[in-house]
């Protein structure tokens, strides 16, 4: 029955007692309260800390295996018969139908990512995605922040028990795509790629704050690339992204992967804005600056024959924005008096 | 980062008051960086009034109070006033007698120093029968210092009776507060005189620092003194340089209200004269440094006659009492200021509490040290200290300003307090290793990366504005940053300061040229779209939920969470694992869809999934699966007699979804279960694998779940679902061409036929023999037949079941006649019944 081989000897045991137990038992459940189990808690508390690991990681191994022989047995206890799952519909009964395309909807942030990718690729951008297990070379050596850099407190990045990142920016991706395009410049081509996905900060959710959400990155790379070709790049495609010619904004930032760094904003469309201060005219949109040389160089590229952009902006705020929504929550819960009404 | 304007002012050789605060303000979001807040710290003092007591005398009923008149020059609206025009204010402060003057606070204006805490309107109000007209405000209900032993007597000429409280202690201030995070790698900008030169710089001015801030200031001569010190540093790579110097004789006591005042508007509380003039040269320089009581640091050396001092990496396990009042337990990791006894200070974070200067002070020694940046943060995260030194020290501060902040603090230090300069100590005299190069860039770079077309001048006057010392020489600058810039050491560093400086908002504003070429399509994302749109056409809902879930849910779905990458550091035990499928996360938003009043519905993701089994990718990541998953639900009003069931409802999407993609699947029983992670939540006997006809591949799951997975989840009884990999379906979509059949010229006939089969018989099986047979036989003949499902009818405890098929035929150049078509279904049954044990019914 048990599926794990264990080595801890108290555990061993308890095992087989807890196998024997559950066989005879009535009511199956009765097993979570078993004095066997218990005992090996007790006994976890007792542990120095270094033996700690090991017990637990045993223990949770045998609550794992409890677990599935209750499943097992669930399932035993309501068997329904087999179907024939090679037929198109089941016996005496009609065929399934769809349900009405009318209810049937696209996610408003995916559709969004779409409309997006759609204005990059129009204007010359390879669409990318990126990982969402990463490792600490792409999100932060890659990227010019050494080792115990300050710079790296502004990141709260989730990780595993392994020491692996969740990326907290889509910039993971910027010495990947550098190095699979890097052809492009031999070419007398750019490299230009947009990337799409998914990031995760650790941080405390409320109506404006998600642990995740979704960013996209551009990576612009040349001869001759200069920071008035960033300005004119990115105020050209939120220009397109809003419908209408937007004014733009540069406020010196700082980034370790820019070199300068910026913080960009756009003129507020007028439907959007909501007084007429300084603070109203301006949506602080993404963060951006030139590739610093050590990103070029980690990715192979001569920084001195070959300069570039990149930025990285969330989402959300603009399809929160765009129709109103209230709290940034939503996006990722399920709901369908949420979903349906973006149909 | 705090900015008083005034203190920056003060400082600089030029006036910022010439422009206005809103100009101010655009320069430096445009050429600085994002301001976090802008206080008008002058409007808190806006209702303060300078007054003279003109009489003072006993109250009559209380033996600490005072009755005073003063006079406010008649400037207060709206208060009594006796004859002579004099307010009447009762008065507590022991100090408090009749000609003197003092800041008044009539009734309807604000305490100054509870306006960011809970404001305070003060009235006109008895104290023990006697009416006081709002009050006398000592020096910390004003807000600019720690003194509350009286009022405040204002000694200055110019305070005449009715002035205005502005006119002191720079109090007509406005606090700039940039954000943080643009002074990452500009440590200079940490201390008000940074940012001055920073001001000037972009608008367009020559700053020229104080006379004292400058490395030829700096004297070579010790000054000697009494009291002997020995210092050291053997750890030249954690601390690049260590400087401590002795001042005998200190005269212990409060600051100035002056520098309280600075002190109080920029965030630090006023202590005592000492540890008040090394927080404003902090403020002021960025320079944190540090004062210790000689006589303390005396009693804590092995041989007190030989006062030892030096910086060393911390003992593992050492313990040291910090000013905070808080013990902390060392690790090697950490420095530490000592004598050859103990720890008397963790360096460059905080100061020991065993030598912390006091009322009783007669002797210090003042520490003005460099340290390394990540070790001063490393240590700050590890034992959670997070300190104005810090924030400094972490930003990696120059060695070449120890020096000069020291010689000047000790030297305000001895003027303030009467005390002399005695023996220093410094590891680093020869400043020449911390001296960075100058940096050479040509004109026509900073043009091709700016795209601007600035003048060798241009360029060298932005950059002189702000103390850089540049040479020119046919088109080529060579850049020597100041003493106080760390940052400045590769040509792009250069172009930042030139592109700042000048101003981005200047800059020619042009789209990057490129060829025509088309940009790569990307098929993964393409097929994902194409998903998206299939399945919404078909009334299913996209839902995107988060890739972390709890351990509870991956064993409510069956699954084992040591398959599953954990986070070390998730914000709640219901975001611990990364998920393994998709399955459980679409099930796990059922139920509330339910509640909320859908009866019927179909909810899909598309996503990415890991599993630890699968191993890592030719980076040493693990691999991500590309995944993507619905869940069909139907709650018991839409279950009727006739509902098949819930599996053929999620079959049938995937039906459609093949059917849109071009692929075709097949749906094989599964036997024995193979207990991948993706198959977990499934009830085997209910569920099918689904493999790619065309390259054999297994590319997924579909099925109803198992009852312990509908019961924890509380799905419904009629649901089901399916998890497909989108990787193996990509590659077998790639380069296949959509099945196309011409349209018929002559009339189709259609015609059912009923086969009875054992109730077993699989339909899969009986269905693919009669479309073989079918459409060789169709073949033969020169015909084109299809067959599809009709029904499937089994009577209750029948062993037989009755599968109706409907054959449509035609000929593509003529009218097939009732009797070929006779023929040739005879032919298809005879055939089949041959093949399986069917009989035609």
């Amino acid at each position: 029955m048990s599926s794990t081989s264990y080595t801890i000897p108290s555990i061993v045991r308890a095992s087989e007692q807890l196998t024997k137990e559950f066989a005879k038992l009535a009511d199956k459940r009765a097993i979570l309260r078993s004095k066997n189990l218990e005992a090996l808690y007790a006994e976890l508390r007792t542990l120095p800390n270094e033996e700690k690991a090991t017990f637990g990681k045993e223990l949770n191994a045998l609550k794992s295996d409890i677990n599935s022989w209750l499943n097992d047995a669930d399932e035993s206890a309501e068997k329904q018969a087999p179907i024939d799952v090679t037929a198109p519909q089941d016996i005496n009964a009609a065929a399934p139908q769809l349900l009405p395309g009318e209810t049937g909807t696209k996610h408003p942030l995916m559709t969004e990512l779409e409309y997006m990718s759609d204005i990059a690729y129009r204007m010359g951008f390879a669409i990318e995605q990126s990982r969402l297990i990463d490792d600490d070379y792409h999100m932060f050596e890659s990227l010019n922040f050494p080792e115990g850099h300050p710079a790296r407190d502004d990141y709260d990045t989730f990780m595993t028990t392994e020491g692996l990142i969740a990326p907290a920016h889509t910039s993971t991706m910027q010495n990947r795509v550098l190095k699979k395009y890097a052809g492009n410049l031999e070419k007398g081509e750019p490299i230009a790629v947009l990337v799409p996905d998914r990031v995760f900060r650790n941080e405390d959710l409320d109506v404006t704050h998600e642990h995740t959400f979704y960013q996209y990155e551009g990576v612009f790379v040349g001869e001759g690339i200069t920071v008035g070709n960033l300005i004119a790049t990115l105020r050209t495609l939120l220009s397109e992204y809003f419908g209408q010619d937007l004014k733009a904004k540069l406020q010196p930032f700082y980034f370790p992967f820019t070199e300068p760094s910026f913080e960009f904003a756009i003129e507020r469309p007028a439907a959007l804005r909501k007084g007429d201060t300084e603070a109203d005219m301006w949506l602080e949109l993404l963060g951006c600056g030139m590739i610093h040389p050590n990103v070029l160089s980690a990715a192979g590229i001569d920084p001195v024959k070959y300069s570039g952009f990149a930025w990285g902006g969330g989402i959300e705020r603009l399809v929160m924005m765009k129709y109103g929504i209230e709290d940034i929550r939503h996006f990722e819960s399920g709901k369908l008096d949420f979903l349906r009404q973006f149909s | 980062m705090k900015v008083s304007l005034k203190l920056a002012n003060q400082y600089s050789n030029v006036d910022f008051t010439a422009v206005s605060v809103d100009e101010i303000l655009r320069r430096i979001g445009a050429q600085l960086g994002a301001v976090e807040e802008v206080i008008d710290y002058a409007s808190r003092f806006k209702g303060v009034v300078i007054a003279k007591v003109v009489q003072c005398e006993k109250h009559p009923d209380a033996d600490k109070l005072s009755v005073c008149l003063v006079d406010d020059g008649g400037v207060a609206q709206g208060v009594d006033r006796n004859a002579d025009g004099l307010v009447q204010v009762v008065c507590g402060a022991p100090n408090v007698r009749a000609g003197i003057t003092v800041a008044w606070l009539p009734p309807g204006s604000t305490v100054p120093s509870s306006v960011d805490k809970d404001p305070f309107v003060l009235g006109a109000r008895e104290l023990r029968g006697i009416v006081s007209n709002g009050m006398l405000a000592s020096a910390m209900e004003l807000g600019i210092s720690e003194d509350h032993d009286g009022i405040l007597v204002i000694s200055d000429p110019g305070a005449t009776p009715g002035s205005s409280l502005l006119n002191l202690f720079g109090l007509n201030d406005v606090i700039i507060d940039c954000e943080n995070k643009m002074f990452t790698h500009r440590p200079d900008c940490f201390g008000v005189l940074g940012v001055a030169r920073e001001l000037a710089g972009i608008t367009g001015q020559a700053f020229v620092s104080p006379d004292w801030y400058s490395q030829s200031a700096v004297s070579t001569v010790s000054p000697g003194g009494t009291l002997t010190l020995t210092g050291k540093n053997d750890i030249t790579h954690k601390v690049p340089r260590f400087m401590v110097q002795v001042v005998e004789g200190v005269t212990m006591g409060p600051s100035s209200t002056q520098i309280q005042s600075w002190l109080s508007r920029l965030g630090s509380r006023p202590i005592n004269n000492i540890v008040d003039a090394t927080n404003f040269y902090m403020h002021l320089t960025a320079q944190p440094t540090h004062a210790f009581d000689y006589d303390k640091v005396k009693a804590l050396c092995e041989d007190p006659e030989n006062v030892v001092i030096f910086p060393r990496m911390a003992v593992e396990g050492e313990k040291i009492d910090l000013l905070n009042g808080k013990t902390i337990t060392l690790t090697a990791e950490d420095i530490v200021i000592a004598t050859d006894k103990q720890a008397i200070a963790l360096g460059g974070v905080m100061g020991g509490a065993a030598t912390e200067v006091d009322a009783n002070t007669k002797n210090i020694i003042v520490e003005c040290a460099n340290f390394d940046m990540y070790t001063i943060r490393r240590t700050s995260m590890r034992h959670g200290l997070f300190t104005d030194a810090v924030t400094r020290f972490n930003k990696g501060q120059s060695p070449l300003q120890n020096a000069i902040v020291l010689q000047k603090l000790v030297a305000d230090i001895c003027e303030q307090t009467n005390a002399k300069a005695g023996v220093q100590y410094d590891s680093a005299p020869e400043e020449s290793s911390f001296v960075l190069e100058p940096v050479a860039v040509s004109v026509d770079f900073v043009n091709a990366r700016l795209g601007s077309s600035l003048t060798a001048e241009d360029m060298q006057t932005l950059l002189t504005n702000v103390e850089f010392l540049v040479e020119v020489s046919e088109g080529n600058l060579v850049v020597t940053p100041p003493f106080w810039r760390k940052d400045i050491e590769i040509v792009e560093d250069i172009v930042e300061e030139i592109g700042r400086l000048h101003g981005y908002d200047k800059l020619p504003i042009v789209l990057p040229m490129r060829t025509t070429a088309p940009a790569a399509k990307n098929p993964m994302l393409e097929l994902k779209s194409a998903l998206r749109s299939t399945l919404a056409r078909a009334g299913a809902n996209e839902i995107v939920t988060y890739s972390f879930v709890s351990g509870k849910l991956l064993e409510d779905a069956s699954q084992n969470t040591s398959e599953a990458y954990q986070l070390g550091n998730a914000l709640s035990p219901e975001l611990q694992y990364y998920r393994l499928t998709l399955t459980p996360s679409l099930a796990s938003k059922v139920y509330q869809n339910i509640r909320a009043g859908y009866d019927q519905f179909a909810l899909f993701e598309i996503g990415k999934t890991h599993i630890k089994g699968q191993g890592v990718n030719d980076e040493g990541l693990p691999i991500e699966n590309e995944v993507f998953s619905l869940v069909y639900a139907a709650n018991d009003k839409k279950v009727v007699n006739g509902t098949g069931a819930a599996y053929f409802d999620a079959k049938q999407y995937l039906d459609f979804v093949a059917r849109s993609l071009g692929l075709t699947l097949d749906f094989d029983p599964i036997d024995k279960d193979p207990a991948y992670e993706i198959t977990k939540p499934y009830d085997i006997e209910r569920s099918a694998l689904v493999t790619d006809r065309s390259t054999g591949n297994y590319i997924g799951i579909v099925g109803e779940f198992k009852n312990s997975v509908r019961k924890k989840l509380k799905l419904p009884t009629h649901s089901a679902g399916f998890e497909l990999m989108l990787s193996p379906i990509l590659e077998s979509i790639t380069g296949t061409k959509r099945a196309y059949k011409p349209l018929a010229r002559f009339p189709h006939i259609v015609q059912d036929i009923t086969f009875k089969t054992a109730k077993e018989q699989q339909f899969g099986d009986l269905f693919e023999v009669v479309i073989e047979i079918a459409q060789q036989l169709a073949e033969g003949r020169g015909y084109v037949a299809t067959v599809e499902s009709r029904d499937i009818y089994h009577k209750e405890h029948s062993p037989q079941k009755h599968v109706t098929l409907r054959l449509d035929v035609h000929h593509p150049d003529r009218t097939l006649t009732t009797d070929e078509v006779t023929k040739f279904v005879d032919a298809i049954v005879t055939a089949v019944e041959q093949k399986l044990d069917v009989k035609r019914d």
